[in-house]
């Protein structure tokens, strides 16, 4: 795939997205669904990677710019991660503190709703590819209330994952 | 503008679990130690970065750096945060590229793999369930529960259901957070 492109696709997925991972559902949609650019497992295996390192969540994009045109496409996948963080200068410049209006916020709050369920409805054919026994089952439940009831952090998660594939390769 | 970039060096790249503890150590280091930010100055880039689309967090420190020394400081503030951090993650996606045919690395990513549907799920409760929690449950069901049905059985673009989401956003208001 042109880098350009991809690019255009990846910044489409970020700019539409107000929070970490909620650009997954349109990328997944144009790169996986529509493109075939990318498998499920590239995706998933990108998500893995980027939560391995600090930054922020949606680091993940540059993971998947990797898998889909190598060293020029990670460097897309970082410019569209970081373009969309410069509109905030013009917001600050002439919207100011109008932006905190209402109605405003009530538009971010329900695309950022509609985003969890979109979301959770990509889980499902995602998990098809990533869970392929009990073990991989076990992990996936036991990550999800990790994260979800205790304050551990998510490097400790991915290490224990690994580290149980290991044990469960090596058994 | 030296020590703002070796201050969003050190906290960007240090600081593990995303936008808001990072954003956290930002507000130490710039309004209550140097004094460089107001309150005020922080709480603008704070809201301002959650309306902005894309990585709160890169908005924010854009927005941050812009406050400090203009447009430089914005394109120093997100390089220095996001240059570190993104090399890795493309050192690593190298490494599995280079790799994955190895049994051992291929069981060690299937761990990895399988606890990235549990984060997404995670992912995608934390973006729901404060809302439920501020009694807009219905709220979530039509909207999160509608974006699902149609992504899933009617396929409809991710584009389209975000776009009708906004619409309905904007004509049904969220109630005002209590204080």
């Amino acid at each position: 795939m042109n880098v350009f492109l991809l690019y255009l696709l990846l910044l489409k997925s970020t700019t539409t997205s107000f929070s970490g991972m909620t650009s997954l559902p349109m990328l997944r949609s144009d790169l996986v669904v529509r493109h075939h650019v990318l498998t499920d497992r590239q995706l998933n295996t990108a998500i893995g990677v980027g939560r391995m390192g600090p930054g922020p969540a949606g680091i993940y994009v540059v993971s998947v710019g990797y898998f889909v045109g190598g060293t020029p496409g990670a460097i897309a996948g970082w410019l569209a991660m970081v373009t969309p963080a410069f509109l905030i200068v013009p917001f600050l410049v002439y919207v100011g503190r109008k932006a905190a209006h209402p109605r405003v916020r009530s538009m971010i709050q329900a695309i950022t709703i509609a985003a969890g369920g979109l979301i959770l409805s990509i889980c499902l054919p995602m998990a098809r590819d990533a869970i392929t026994g009990a073990l991989p089952l076990a992990i996936t439940v036991v990550s999800f209330l990790i994260l979800n009831f205790t304050r551990v952090e998510t490097l400790w998660v991915i290490l224990g994952s690994a580290i149980a594939g290991l044990l469960g390769f090596l058994i | 503008m030296w020590t703002f970039f070796s201050i969003c060096l050190r906290i960007g790249n240090l600081t593990f679990g995303g936008g808001d503890p990072t954003m956290a150590a930002l507000y130490r280091e710039l309004v209550e130690r140097r004094g460089w930010l107001t309150r005020e100055q922080y709480a603008t880039a704070y809201a301002l970065a959650r309306v902005t689309p894309g990585t709160n967090l890169l908005a924010f420190s854009a927005g941050c750096g812009y406050l400090l020394h203009g447009w430089p400081g914005a394109l120093i503030a997100v390089l220095a945060i996001t240059i570190p951090s993104s090399l890795l993650v493309g050192w690593i996606t190298m490494g599995y590229q280079a790799g994955h045919v190895n049994p051992v690395v291929a069981a060690v990513v299937g761990g990895i793999i399988a606890s990235a549907i549990g984060m997404m799920m995670a992912s995608a409760w934390q973006l729901i369930q404060p809302r439920i929690r501020e009694g807009q449950w219905l709220r979530c069901l039509l909207l999160g529960g509608g974006a699902m049905i149609g992504l899933s059985v009617f396929h409809i673009t991710p584009i389209f259901l975000l776009l009708v989401a906004a619409g309905v956003g904007y004509f049904w208001l969220a109630p005002e957070k209590r204080a």
